[in-house]
């Protein structure tokens, strides 16, 4: 058995050190006062920062934000993913270069994906705004009310791919027989999307919007590249808004105690959606 | 060959507007790269006499050097993780070693915000006087590289067969002999999707590098959003700058995506 560890060890050492240790460290600085530009050893204030964070309305404004462009940018992606896994599973002619072109997005740096929207669709240089002039219509993409449905689009243009990977590669390991008995016993294309279809792929389908949720809840580079958090506060997302209060504002301590809290609270969500996934099924 | 249906008519529909979405920011950001300041204005010109300003200002900027390190972060990280994944994912997903708790780690590790992490990386890298380098970065990324490398990689581990290993251990093959030879090559899909997967997260990441590194060591992400801040917004010489991350990662995705698909369905999707 010393085999078996020997194999585990370097993996638990590596995790330790690189998500461990800074893991123990952002708890102990939560409880303290420390500030970026201290000289002197930080100290010790129990709760405070939470309570603070907790009673901080920006940081709740910051969590509904975040809240509403995760289901706006996944559900997106899963609905338009869906789709095109399923148009590529059965495109025979330029397989290769189809799938490339559609998946292409999630290959690029979001930051440039940022960039290149905030100027494709900005009003005074942009393509998309210009073309709209033409047609007589007139839609500010970064204004207020706005700017978070632009935002999550942008998300769905980088990140549907990841969708349409998982989903396709779902439909190639599936096995065809089910799809085919049920073409033969006479069932249209819509029963055999809904009764055969999704619940042979919902195993791919939860893990695809779980990775997707997680990593657009730590949505940064879109607004860090187009509005910066406006209109006003509009669009500060979570990890913008701790970001400000770490970075700009010097209040490491008090941006870790958020971060906790989102964790804990995020931890909560997905416990109880396993939860409710087990219960369904048994 | 069978008459076309409706379903293939909007199945082709559908290809086409996705194609049509994907490709025009691309061509309109790499036709603004070739344009002068008072050409940028009009977003539909199409002819004109390009200029190779912008493309000047980027090259001389180090665009280069930002990638180069870029890639050397990215292939640390992910050799790294590689070695030491695959052989903890293998210990965890044949010897259940370490319970369920080290799988749940691994899962829960997706789930820690950056947020949370840049803090103690960037006072470690002070105290450490490492602070605008690569070795706080490669760190800051093997924390979500290594996670999910290794969650992919207990997947593809439970999905080869376990007579395959007792049949080399009855051939005489120690434990590691059977693990590095027989076992690890028909995982080599798998870890050719993951390696993919984990080099690009790194290769993308910019709120660990714009944190740890934002100076003299700054990595290509970090590189192109210095176009957007400093002395104002050079559009042109930023859409150059883009085209450069663009055009590698776009013509390797031509190349990749088979085996990421494969390698995908070989496992890491079953949970």
């Amino acid at each position: 058995m010393n085999f078996k560890y020997g194999m585990l060890t370097p993996l638990l050492a590596l995790f330790g050190v690189a998500v461990g240790f800074p893991l123990c460290y952002a708890v102990y600085l939560s409880v303290t006062d420390y500030r970026l530009t201290d000289r002197e050893p930080p100290g010790f204030v129990g709760a405070a920062n939470f309570v603070s964070a907790l009673s901080n309305p920006a940081f709740w404004e910051a969590f509904t934000t975040t809240a509403i462009y995760v289901v706006i940018a996944v559900c997106g992606e899963l609905v338009i993913g869906f789709a095109l896994a399923l148009a590529l599973h059965q495109q025979r002619w330029a397989k290769d270069l189809s799938r490339a072109i559609v998946l292409a997005p999630m290959f690029i740096t979001p930051i440039a994906v940022g960039l290149i929207f905030r100027f494709l669709l900005n009003d005074q240089i942009g393509a998309v705004p210009a073309l709209l002039h033409a047609v007589g219509a007139n839609y500010d993409f970064f204004g207020s009310g706005r700017a978070l449905l632009t935002l999550a689009f942008i998300d769905i243009w980088q990140w549907t791919p990841f969708m349409v990977l998982l989903i396709l590669a779902g439909l190639e390991s599936m096995p065809k027989q089910p799809m085919e008995a049920a073409r033969v016993d006479g069932a249209g294309p819509v029963y055999r999307l809904r009764r055969v279809l999704i619940p042979m792929l919902a195993p791919v389908l939860t893990v695809a919007v779980l990775l997707r949720g997680l990593d657009a809840l730590r949505v940064f580079e879109y607004v860090y590249a187009t509005t910066r958090g406006g209109p006003g506060t509009e669009t500060q997302t979570l990890q913008y808004f701790m970001y400000l209060e770490g970075i700009q504002f010097f209040r490491l301590a008090q941006a870790s105690a958020m971060a906790f809290i989102v964790l804990v609270l995020v931890l909560a969500v997905i416990v109880i959606a396993f939860r409710t996934i087990e219960r369904n099924k048994a | 060959m069978k008459r076309p249906g409706w379903l293939d008519i909007i199945r082709i529909a559908v290809l086409t507007a996705a194609f049509v979405f994907v490709l025009f920011p691309i061509a309109w950001v790499a036709l603004a790269s070739f344009k002068t300041p008072t050409q940028m204005s009009e977003p539909f010109l199409l002819m004109f006499s390009p200029t190779g300003e912008n493309w000047r200002a980027v090259l001389e900027s180090g665009i280069f050097a930002a990638a180069g390190r870029s890639a050397l972060v990215g292939v640390l990280t992910v050799s790294i993780s590689l070695v030491v994944g695959s052989m903890g994912a293998y210990a965890i997903a044949k010897y259940r070693a370490g319970g369920s708790l080290t799988r749940f780690g691994m899962l829960a590790a997706q789930v820690v915000p950056p947020a949370v992490m840049v803090f103690p990386f960037l006072t470690m890298a002070h105290a450490l006087r490492m602070t605008d380098t690569l070795v706080p970065v490669i760190f800051a990324h093997l924390s979500f590289v290594l996670p999910l490398v290794t969650w992919f990689l207990i997947g593809f581990f439970e999905a080869v067969p376990s007579s395959l290993e007792e049949q080399a251990r009855v051939d005489g093959f120690s434990r590691w002999q059977a693990f590095r030879l027989v076992v690890l090559p028909q995982v080599y899909p798998g870890i050719g999707a993951a390696a993919i997967f984990g080099f690009t997260l790194s290769w993308n990441d910019l709120f660990y590098g714009l944190i740890l590194a934002p100076g003299n060591a700054a990595i290509l992400p970090v590189a192109i959003s210095n176009f957007n801040t400093f002395r104002g917004v050079q559009i042109g010489a930023m859409s150059a700058a883009i085209m450069i991350a663009i055009v590698p990662v776009v013509v390797a995705s031509f190349f990749i995506q088979r085996r990421l698909v494969q390698g995908i369905s070989g496992g890491a999707v079953k949970y």
